[in-house]
């Protein structure tokens, strides 16, 4: 298929723009998560957008009688969920022995397996406009229809907005917790601040890429950027450059095959990125870094021959 | 009259239910260099936390310059054990000093030339003028901790606290340690800091503070750190001769 043909195509550009945009806000907020060790809280975020999604429709429908289907209900919905999963896991760790690993898997399954009875529940229900929400487990790229697009665009970018309103802030904080509150910012504001931020990146992606491979479009862009950079901003920026290329590619390739779909296909053109940065990356890649050495000693050998 | 930098009440501190610090009554005189010597687990680093609020106490609270930590946070800088941020993260010596500068901004307010102006000048006190575009994650030891000293003094406080800032340095940066502290004490700054070396306290400190989990003694260095407040400190008897010859 030409470039001309596939941008001619309206699904195509939509599956093309929509997932680009998914691909950068996540891999420029999914940084944060990966600097502060967190990169699992998307895993639990995103399961738990599922009953968040779910609950918002339900409500939509049967509360306020209108469509459930609207994206920015949904939206709405999912964050709440998902913040309120990812204090669950982070209140299990601090009150008992439980480790914050353990936690997460068990805040984790617990959302998933409530939105896997909501949908069983959607699906048993006389709910209008109750096709599709099953495409949140794996998702369906090419269901984006332009309100799905514009609200992406417009909440992801609000995301983006607030990252950078707060860009000191959140370096701060991301880098030395304790310092920030002795230099007098409220670690609890710059934390609800940042999640809240890197829960928008994630429930905006969950309906095209599925809640299970979500994850890889927070943790994969950043894993990558971070072999090429060596400040926070060049991170974040290559980190979102990473996410949105990955995304626009593995898009094309999966319509260009045809019959492929596209949130995997996307997750393996990220993973081809996260490889090449782990192999080819100047300063921290083992493949360089021995070719490096191996140069320098091979000079220094010829130096020291040459010159008695 | 204020004559106390720092003044902590009854502050205990408990791990769970465990007593980390009992009934801590911690004076520092403005224009001190106070010394905090213990055994391992004494809570030295946990009295310092508690005090600036990073620690939760029991009991007790802490006054500076006979205020709230909180209407006096720009006279007061804190230096943590440089092991306890990750060194990989994605940042300069520079922009990691700038951020010593970032309370007296506030919210919202960004780095200019200013900033990055002090941050310099700090980095030229601590010797490390040169590594100011360098990676941190390429630093040794002794220079991750001048780079921590050069942000504490970027912010230019009245009250210095440093914990360990002598742990597993070299000598070309303790010396550069000590040269500050010297200056720091010429403008008549306080400082307190957590130290490990006996053998070296005289010569860094006029004030101690000898703790393990209470205050055992605490005032001037000449009456204060003697062979029996050591001995009790550490838990050893006073004819552990080789131990005790640091006392003065």
């Amino acid at each position: 298929m030409s470039l001309l043909e596939f941008f001619a195509n309206h699904t195509y550009r939509m599956v093309f723009f929509g997932t680009m945009t998914i691909g950068l806000v996540s891999g420029a907020l999914g940084s944060f998560a990966y600097l502060r060790k967190q990169s699992l809280v998307s895993d639990v975020v995103s399961h738990a957008a599922l009953p968040g999604t779910l609950l918002a429709f339900l409500v939509a429908v049967t509360v306020f009688g209108v469509d459930g289907r609207n994206t920015v209900g949904l939206i709405i919905g999912a964050v709440i969920v998902g913040t309120i999963a990812v204090l669950f896991a982070n209140g299990v760790a601090n009150t008992t022995k439980i480790r914050i690993d353990s936690a997460m898997a068990v805040s984790l399954t617990l959302f998933f397996g409530a939105g896997m009875i909501l949908m069983r529940v959607i699906a048993n229900g006389e709910y209008p406009g109750k096709g599709g929400i099953q495409d949140y487990l794996f998702g369906n790229a090419s269901v984006i229809t332009t309100a799905d697009l514009y609200t992406s665009v417009v909440t992801g970018g609000l995301a983006i907005v607030v990252m950078l309103v707060f860009w000191k802030e959140f370096a701060l904080r991301t880098f030395d917790p304790g310092h920030a509150s002795v230099l007098g910012f409220n670690g609890r504001t710059i934390d609800v601040l940042m999640f809240t931020t890197i829960v928008i990146a994630i429930v905006i992606g969950v309906k095209s890429v599925g809640l299970v491979l979500m994850v890889a479009f927070v943790v994969t862009p950043p894993a990558a950027a971070r072999q090429w950079t060596t400040t926070l901003g060049s991170m974040v920026t290559l980190a979102g450059i990473f996410g949105a290329v990955g995304s626009g590619v593995g898009a094309y390739l999966s319509i260009a095959w045809g019959n492929v779909p596209t949130g995997p296909l996307i997750v393996l053109t990220l993973f081809a990125l996260f490889v090449l940065s782990l192999l080819l990356s100047p300063r921290r890649s083992i493949v360089m870094t021995s070719l490096t050495r191996l140069r320098a000693r091979k000079q220094l050998q010829h130096q020291l021959e040459t010159t008695p | 009259m204020t004559t106390l930098a720092c003044s902590s009440t009854n502050l205990s501190v408990a791990y769970r239910a465990e007593p980390v610090l009992r009934n801590v009554d911690f004076q520092v005189p403005v224009g001190s260099v106070m010394g905090i010597v213990g055994p391992n687990g004494a809570g030295k680093s946990t009295l310092m936390k508690a005090l600036l609020g990073l620690v939760k106490p029991l009991t007790g609270q802490a006054r500076f310059f006979d205020q709230p930590l909180a209407k006096v946070r720009q006279r007061v800088g804190y230096m943590p054990q440089s092991t306890s941020v990750d060194w990989d993260f994605p940042t300069t010596v520079a922009d990691v000093v700038t951020m010593g500068t970032y309370g007296a901004l506030g919210w919202l307010r960004r780095p200019g030339k200013r900033e990055r102006r002090l941050a310099f000048t700090a980095l030229e006190q601590t010797g490390m003028a040169d590594f100011a575009t360098r990676q941190i994650g390429e630093l040794s030891g002794g220079q991750r901790q001048r780079v921590f000293l050069a942000r504490t003094l970027v912010q230019n406080p009245d009250l210095y606290f440093l914990d360990e800032p002598f742990q597993g340095i070299d000598a070309k940066s303790q010396q550069a340690m000590v040269e500050v502290l010297h200056t720091l004490r010429q403008a008549g700054k306080t400082v307190v800091i957590v130290h490990h070396d006996l053998a070296t306290l005289v010569d860094y400190c006029d004030h101690v503070t000898l703790l393990n989990r209470r205050i055992v003694a605490s005032g001037q260095v000449a009456e204060t750190f003697t062979r029996s407040a050591i001995a009790t400190t550490y838990e050893v008897s006073e004819d552990q001769a080789a131990f005790l010859e640091f006392a003065s």
